[in-house]
């Protein structure tokens, strides 16, 4: 630790203003931050000095992303074995290796090139390098189908780090949320690899697929089954545990929900936003329920389509990012309850979107501000009442 | 009284006229620098469509469509009129335009500062336009969907506007780069909301 100190006072001269190099101080303090603690204090304007700043903040989501990440790894190795029909002779290591080593290149190519822009633009304007890319390269790989090409996900990270995020002022200025979007983009840009039978499983190097294997997420079952008027095959265990096809993170809501505690726990993700998109997901599909009719997608129980697709994921860590929703207290029980209602009703009734989490959260980030500028309009409002009565 | 819903859910949402049609761009970009000015356009605009577009109607079945005159007697049977349906169209539009732009005036004269030049411009705004056209291509049956289809592109655009507007009032402060400032930051907003909007494309009603 000591040496790795020196290393970094010794470049100090050369990086600070009048060095040869201080075109390099961002990167310079960025890696210094990111070791030991920024030295650099406030300077202008007003602050809240907190013991919980960005750093600590990210670090924790990045904590509560981790369980359903190794939950990830561990179901594209077990998806894998499960369609080579070699589970039970498979112990639990190979089958996390496989998922790992599958999983991995997607993560780095995501941080590298997310990363590397980040560090470009910093450098460029002169602003510090931010952690707020630390969840969100994260978060890309969790929500991509495992065979993904890697070169996509570059194309994607590159799309939404510039488009998304640099152009409006890099972290906590963003409209929409960059991982969202990024998947979003290879959707409309690519939708034969990011849909489909084929892009969930990671099938390289099976000889022989065992029987009755089909690849197909049970999303995509809803919609079959839905055409063919037949009985929707959802086992709901399996789907609250994980062991289905799907996004890479967004499998298993067992290993979803301990992210959701630890993030509610630590007062970072709004536990209003996450109760309303429940509440708003429960609500649209009761109301199928009831007005469904012979629609065999639309008569399926709630609790079945809570732990389906990325409806879990999506609330946890996407509706809840602090910066793309609503700010307002009010404005957060709206945003969310808008949320769920969408993502059902997109999912049900839309058979060109599989999914309808991604597009609910994009659409709901679009109108936030709209949100937030309205909660706070009638804020104003009622206290000039209340104020003309008191005088 | 379904089928009118569906019409209103398609042209608010699938068929939206910002963000699957790219009409109506030139005041949607111009004017939405602040919510309340945006709301006030984006109400005239609701307004005129929603006169204009069963006006157009009337106009289309009762004179200008082949055969539309047989009603003044048998010998116009065989008269098309459908080549005058741009000018009277933008006739109809040009005179509604000139009624909003006097009540305006009259009644909220603030927001007729701050609208500016753009509210006469709504005389020649493409959605608008744009409106009564694919009213006449859409081959509407009844006067209740024409004005249900128009009342509905209305709310979309006021949607769109009022959304972006939001979003703009809210990055006044972030640190944009200084070459996309004004216009190239709301393009690239405008893009962005229109892949949010593409969760609708694809739905049948």
């Amino acid at each position: 630790m000591k040496d790795l100190n020196n290393l970094f006072e010794k470049a100090k001269p050369f990086v600070e203003k009048g060095g040869k190099f201080h075109w390099l101080y961002s990167t310079y303090e960025a890696f210094y931050a990111f070791c030991f603690v920024s030295k650099n204090t406030s300077k202008s304007g007003t602050h809240i000095h907190d013991y919980i700043d960005l750093k600590r903040t990210m670090s924790i989501v990045v904590i509560a992303l981790l369980p359903a990440l190794l939950f990830g790894m561990y179901n594209v190795g077990y998806q894998h074995f499960g369609a080579a029909g070699m589970l039970n002779s498979t112990d639990f290591f190979k089958i996390f290796l496989f998922g790992f080593l599958k999983v991995l290149p997607i993560i780095v190519v995501s941080y590298v090139v997310g990363l590397g822009i980040e560090f470009l633009f910093a450098q460029l304007r002169g602003h510090q390098v931010n952690e707020g890319f630390l969840v969100t390269g994260l978060l890309i790989p969790m929500i991509m189908p495992v065979n993904v090409p890697l070169w996509m996900v570059a194309v994607a990270t590159a799309f939404s780090v510039i488009f998304v995020k640099e152009v409006f002022g890099g972290t906590g200025m963003n409209v929409w949320n960059p991982a969202l979007v990024a998947r979003a983009f290879l959707f409309f840009a690519y939708p034969a690899h990011m849909s489909g039978d084929s892009a969930w499983i990671s099938v390289s190097g099976i000889e022989k697929l065992a029987d009755g294997f089909t690849g197909a997420t049970p999303l995509a079952q809803a919609i079959t089954a839905e055409t063919a008027n037949a009985p929707i095959p959802v086992d709901f265990w399996n789907s609250f545990t994980g062991l289905i096809p799907g996004s890479i993170g967004e499998t298993s809501t067992i290993a979803i929900l301990i992210g959701a505690l630890i993030l509610i726990f630590t007062g970072i993700g709004s536990w209003k936003i996450m109760l309303s998109t429940l509440g708003g997901g429960i609500v649209m599909a009761l109301i199928f329920n009831i007005f469904g009719g012979n629609n065999t997608y639309m008569t399926m129980p709630f609790w079945n389509q809570l732990v389906i697709g990325g409806f879990a994921f999506g609330t946890v860590f996407m509706a809840t990012d602090p910066v793309s929703s609503a700010q307002t207290e009010r404005g957060k029980w709206i945003y969310g309850f808008l949320i769920g209602v969408l993502a059902i009703l997109i999912r049900v009734i839309n058979p060109a979107f599989p999914e309808g989490m991604m597009m609910a959260i994009l659409l709901m980030n679009t109108f936030a501000p709209l949100i937030d500028y309205i909660v706070v309009q009638g804020n104003i409002k009622r206290r000039m009442k209340r104020s003309k009565i008191i005088a | 009284m379904e089928h009118l819903i569906n019409i209103f859910v398609k042209s608010v949402f699938l068929e939206n006229m910002i963000f699957a049609y790219f009409l109506g761009m030139c005041s949607y970009l111009a004017v939405s620098k602040s919510v309340k000015a945006a709301m006030g356009l984006g109400i005239a605009v609701v307004f005129v469509l929603t006169v204009t577009v069963p006006v157009d109607y009337l106009l289309d079945n009762y004179i200008l469509k082949a055969g539309a005159l047989s009603w003044l007697g048998d010998s116009f049977q065989n008269v098309d009129l459908e080549f005058l349906s741009f000018i009277m169209f933008i006739a109809v539009i040009a005179s509604i335009t000139q009624l909003v732009e006097m009540v305006v005036e009259k009644y909220t004269p603030v927001l007729y500062n701050q609208l500016g030049i753009y509210l006469p411009l709504i005389a020649v705004n493409c959605a608008i336009l744009g409106g009564s056209l694919f009213m006449q291509q859409k081959d509407f049956g009844t006067l209740a969907e024409a004005t249900t289809y128009g009342f509905g592109s209305g709310i979309g655009w006021l949607l769109a506007i009022v959304g972006i507007a939001a979003i703009r009032e809210k990055i006044q402060y972030s640190k944009v780069p200084a070459p996309l400032r004004g216009a190239g930051i709301a393009f690239i907003i405008t893009g962005l909301m229109g892949i949010a909007f593409m969760g609708f494309t694809g739905i049948k009603l």
